[in-house]
């Protein structure tokens, strides 16, 4: 039994089957698909009500997938998004609008808290 | 006596590994950067680790349906091959007439390309009504002839007195197969699995021909495809590489030592 346990094929399989059924829950219990951030202006103060657009990248293009609003702290939240690879881009009438910013992430719906801020540019 | 140096034997066999290890090294550090194989002066070493083109390949196309085509394929031609190679081996152990002819016409056909009968198997398979499945697939890989031969070599190692035991306790060729030249060469069973899988693993012209949908394509037929895509995908492009190498190269390192022993067995005497 215990050559069994110890034989190569068993330790390498079985590490691979560890491997995938840890990742998996880990995925199943962490796919809220959370991404939150903050838009700011030229000034760097918040904006609000300012739209951010999300467009998830296939293979070929960006195809939009939704789209905040900025509370009055230039906040926004998407939730239940299943992008795993994005782009967000934030704009405003009479203020401007910022850069494309791309993120990934490790699987689709992980959460994301977006620490550097969408800069409004005129 | 003076011993000759074994350092010059060394630094050769170091530089010879080097060379070898070098274009895998690159497609993963490629698959692992993203960085442009075509950047002059190129980067020796890994800068910016992440492995999002490894995530990228796993989402924007059905991997897991590829994975699984490639393995059941592959698992029908290393039971196919185990189990068709071992039995003709074994006859070509048994004196029989014409024996000689057989093993020449077998020798023979290891010179014709698979290609120069890719037509005739072709027609083979759609009278058989086997297009686009996977019993399709692994036909044509179901029995190769440098393996048959591997199994003569080691069934001709075994000693003939267990064989003539056998048949005076009454055991048929089958049970004389199963029960006593298999286990005996284990070491044969081994090469035999490692070549069938990796040859129906790698292979491309004939999933290329055979297969006529996307849901039944193989890995390195996927992999073609996902090439075709566009441009940009040179990361991602290294990582599926490396996802469609993995498997193999696992086989090999897992039964190596098996591998090598059943290549060599039957090569010298004594």
């Amino acid at each position: 039994m215990r050559g069994i346990l110890l034989n190569r094929y068993t330790v390498v399989f079985g590490a691979m089957a560890v491997s995938v059924i840890a990742w998996n829950l880990y995925v199943a219990t962490h796919s809220a698909g959370r991404i939150a951030g903050r838009v700011v202006g030229p000034d760097g103060r918040a904006v609000a009500g300012a739209t951010v657009t999300l467009r998830e990248k296939t293979l070929t293009t960006l195809e939009p997938r939704a789209a905040a609003q900025t509370d009055d702290a230039g906040g926004f939240v998407f939730a239940g998004q299943r992008a795993h690879h994005f782009v967000l881009e934030a704009a405003k009438d009479g203020v401007g609008k910022s850069e494309r910013a791309a993120y990934r992430l490790a699987f689709r719906g992980q959460s994301l808290s977006i620490s550097e801020p969408l800069r409004l540019q005129p | 006596m003076r011993r000759t140096p074994t350092w010059p034997i060394h630094l050769v066999l170091l530089v010879v590994s080097a060379a070898m290890v070098t274009p895998l090294y690159w497609v993963l550090k490629t698959s692992i950067t993203g960085d442009n194989i075509f950047a002059y002066p190129p980067a020796l070493f890994p800068r910016h680790v992440h492995l999002y083109y490894y995530v990228d390949v796993w989402y924007y196309i059905p991997f897991v349906r590829f994975l699984v085509n490639s393995t059941l394929v592959s698992l029908i031609v290393v039971v196919g091959n185990v189990v068709f190679n071992a039995m003709a081996g074994y006859a070509l152990t048994l004196a029989f007439r014409g024996k000689r002819a057989v093993v020449l016409l077998l020798l023979s056909c290891m010179m014709i390309p698979f290609q120069a009968t890719i037509i005739p198997a072709y027609l083979i398979t759609k009278e058989l009504r086997l297009l686009n499945t996977h019993l399709g697939l692994a036909l044509p890989l179901c029995s190769t002839i440098v393996c048959i031969f591997v199994f003569k070599a080691a069934f001709d190692a075994v000693p003939r007195s267990l064989i003539d035991a056998a048949r005076i306790d009454g055991l048929g060729d089958l049970r004389i197969l199963a029960r006593i030249m298999l286990p005996l060469s284990t070491a044969a069973v081994a090469t035999n699995v490692i070549l069938a899988f990796i040859w129906s693993w790698n292979n491309f012209l004939w999933p290329l021909i055979v297969v006529r949908n996307q849901e039944m394509q193989t890995l390195p037929l996927a992999l073609s495809t996902f090439l075709s895509y566009l441009e940009n995908t040179t990361g991602a492009l290294y990582a599926f590489c490396i996802m469609v190498l993995i498997p193999g190269v696992l086989v090999f390192a897992l039964a190596q030592k098996q591998f090598v022993e059943g290549l060599t067995s039957g090569a010298t005497k004594g």
